[in-house]
């Protein structure tokens, strides 16, 4: 702590303040005032089906322009298709065989991966937190599969945060990514996100990611790809909508019909 | 900054101008980055944004022990070890105890202009540790044995076939000067490099007080493999780099991704605050924060200059300044090039040391504009110049040229006494005869002067100046002369 105290002396010393008195936080209520996030909160919660299909719109056009590959699964079988179908056609970068690694997460437990693959040279790893050999394990995957906490529309970004069996590492290492997303995790813009971020309990690390990894570093020229994954698939969970929402929705195609620019 | 050497910003502006190569890639950088980032500014909905960022930048400065305090308990709360570096020397020590501690044989970077300012990468070398920089750009400007060029894209003043050559020769690979196939061998060398690291060594783009995260910006996801993959991770932090809330993260970020590259986001923002859980599966296993001051709070204790630390890095300033789209970013022999680093590297690292900086930028404005948080550059290069005009014992710096003192000091007489600069005029006008050339410019001056007409010409001094010829032919018919009354004009 000593190299504190002379740091802080000597900040306080800069100022024009007496160096030796330590100013406590609790002095300075508005330094720290949290912002009012209620309303925020509000909107977000009673955002109804078709506003939420807004977003997934304006989603699909940001991700396409980043370069991502974005599609809407009805079901979960429908989402476990599309992986199934990338993970038969891709090809690994780094290894010849074809191993997948995905997060311990509820949703994607709920794709079955491991079943589907059982008579082909696929192995389907899941990152359990007490598994000592997932380093290796996501190294040698060609495929990382996550479950977005947040997604956000504006931007085209969805946010992991990293909790136990969903390590970093699954949408880093593996050269293609596959998110999944489902729709009510869905917000507008990074003021929600962050008004969203504020009320988890658990804020370790998290990472924002918008698209895959790239680089212009020659010539300005955008190479796809330089260390992290370089597709990004994300798969928008958006189960065709119950009964009562079944109104809304033809609601909201009549509307779009009439306003095409809406 | 002990990375720099004496001044050879002349010789280096000069070799810049002269090279198409980097004058081609300066153009295009300025015509899409300095442009785009005006647009932005231009069209975005809240013209509010950039002002509350400033003066939550400053109000910051104004609180900052309270902020830093903040920070590191948050970070050690969560098992975090924060060390507060008043100096390089004392920031490079730590880092390589750390190192030394778990007997570190390479150390991945991720791109960080603070491990430049203080210079750390050939004490790690010197200690026998393997030091590997992972972005794309300053993995060239490595292997090269070469200084970046820009903050944000370090190798702009190298082209595809100098890096083709390059990879042919460090890497082992068949020549080739397709962009793709270069960053998939780089892509597969750094990766082997990431994977078996022991230490990774970052900075931090903006850390967060109320929540004790530091952030990282990237587009390669080089930050995310050395954040994520080596078991100790040291992250060297300017201490301004802090906000003190969520809320003002976010538009600070906001401004830095699109001010620096056009983006919403970059393609990730790292946030981490602390070693991985014991229930994560990875991340590093120690966490270090190293606060640095390294001449900071003098900064912070100088009004004429506390602005400046405002400053996010984006590199905006570069992508407009008129000097730095000629010379490029090795005249500036620091790693803070550009406007930006007219002013910040002369108050890190001696004011008299640097005096070219500011001497050369022209005070044009276009920095200033195109700041995301509203820095007045100009302003400060100005008063650069006054320290250096007159000498500053505050910042220990001397006259830079009497010579120049005593030749203001007569300007200022003659300039004063109308009769005097007439007379002048004329004697100028008879001793000018002989350097008047056949283009009816001054191709070439004598004395100390000679230095103006090495690259340029210098028009002459007019047969007759502006008044006179006024004089002989409107005053006749001046209407409703006010009798009495400048006379003399002039």
């Amino acid at each position: 702590m000593d190299s504190q105290t002379a740091f802080m002396r000597n900040i306080r010393q800069s100022l024009g303040l007496a160096p030796d008195t330590e100013r406590p936080k609790r002095l300075f209520p508005a330094l720290f005032a949290k912002a009012d996030t209620a309303l925020i909160l509000q909107d977000i919660e009673n955002r109804t089906t078709e506003q939420q299909n807004e977003l997934v719109e304006i989603l699909q056009a940001n991700a396409l322009a980043l370069g991502v590959n974005i599609s809407i699964a009805g079901s979960h079988d429908e989402a476990a298709a599309i992986v199934v179908d990338l993970v038969r056609t891709k090809n690994p970068e780094f290894t010849h065989t074809k191993h997948i690694v995905h997060h311990d997460h509820p949703d994607l437990a709920t794709l079955q991966l491991w079943k589907r693959f059982s008579r082909e040279g696929i192995t389907v790893h899941t990152s359990f937190s007490a598994d000592q050999q997932l380093r290796e394990k996501t190294i040698a995957s060609f495929i990382g599969i996550t479950a977005a906490d947040i997604g956000v529309a504006d931007s085209a970004t969805f946010i992991q945060l990293t909790q136990p069996g969903r390590p970093r590492s699954t949408s880093l290492v593996p050269s293609i990514h596959i998110a999944f997303l489902k729709k009510e995790h869905l917000v507008a813009d990074l003021r929600e996100a962050y008004a969203l971020l504020r009320e988890k309990e658990r804020l370790d690390s998290f990472v924002f990611i918008t698209g895959p990894s790239k680089t212009a570093d020659i010539e300005a020229q955008m190479v796809h790809g330089a260390h992290g994954p370089r597709e990004v698939h994300l798969i928008v969970l958006s189960p065709p909508p119950i009964e009562k929402d079944v109104r809304e929705t033809q609601n909201l195609q009549h509307t779009e019909e009439q306003q095409p620019n809406s | 900054m002990s990375a720099t050497t004496p001044s050879n910003y002349r010789t280096a502006a000069t070799a810049g101008i002269a090279s198409p190569r980097l004058q081609k890639s300066l153009h295009g950088l300025q015509n899409r980055f300095g442009k785009g980032a005006m647009e932005i500014w231009a069209t975005m909905t809240d013209q509010e944004m950039r002002r509350r960022v400033k003066d939550a930048r400053m109000n910051t400065f104004a609180h900052l022990d309270i902020i830093l305090a903040e920070l590191a308990k948050n970070v050690r709360t969560r098992g975090g070890q924060v060390h507060f570096a008043a100096t390089a020397q004392d920031a490079i020590a730590y880092t390589l105890a750390v190192a030394k501690r778990h007997k570190v044989n390479r150390v991945v970077k991720g791109k960080s202009m603070t491990s430049m300012e203080i210079n750390i990468d050939p004490v790690l070398e010197d200690a026998g540790i393997e030091v590997v920089e992972t972005d794309l750009g300053e993995y060239i400007i490595q292997l090269a044995g070469d200084k970046p060029s820009h903050i944000i894209a370090p190798c702009i003043h190298l082209d595809r076939n100098q890096i083709g050559e390059l990879f042919e020769e460090k890497l082992g690979i068949d020549y080739t000067n397709d962009p793709p196939t270069l960053t998939m061998a780089a892509r597969r060398a750094l990766r082997e490099k990431m994977l078996t690291a022991e230490m990774g060594l970052t900075g931090c783009n903006l850390a967060c007080a109320e929540t004790g995260h530091i952030s990282l910006v990237s587009n390669e996801g080089n930050i995310r493999m050395t954040t994520t993959m080596p078991p100790v991770l040291v992250a060297l932090m300017g201490m301004e780099r802090v906000v003190a809330t969520l809320d003002e993260h976010r538009e600070a970020l906001q401004l830095l991704t699109q001010a620096a590259a056009l983006q919403k986001l970059s393609t990730y923002v790292s946030f981490l605050g602390g070693p991985a859980a014991e229930d994560d599966p990875d991340g590093p296993k120690e966490f270090h924060l190293v606060i640095i001051d390294n001449g900071r709070s003098k900064i912070l204790a100088d009004p004429e200059f506390r602005e400046v630390l405002a400053c996010i890095r984006c590199g905006a300033c570069l992508n407009i300044c008129p000097v730095y789209g000629k010379i490029g970013g090795h005249a500036y022999n620091s790693p803070y090039c550009g406007p930006i680093g007219g002013v910040v590297t002369p108050l890190l690292d001696g004011i008299n040391k640097h005096a070219d900086l500011c001497k050369g930028e022209t005070l044009c404005g276009a920095c200033k504009d195109i700041c995301p948080v509203e820095n007045d550059l100009p302003r400060m290069l100005a008063a650069l110049r006054h320290k250096l005009a007159y000498g500053s014992d505050l910042w220990n710096t001397s006259q830079h040229s009497p010579a120049e003192a005593y030749v203001y000091s007569f300007w200022k007489i003659v300039i004063g006494n109308p009769r005097f600069f007439r007379l002048m005029l004329r004697t100028g006008r008879f001793l000018q005869r002989p350097f008047v050339r056949k283009n009816k410019m001054v191709r070439k001056m004598l004395g100390f002067a000679g230095g103006w007409t090495k690259g340029r010409d210098l028009p002459p001094l007019a047969r007759q100046t502006f008044a006179e010829l006024w004089k002989e032919k409107y005053a006749a018919t001046r209407p409703n002369p006010i009798e009495g009354q400048n006379e003399e004009g002039n």
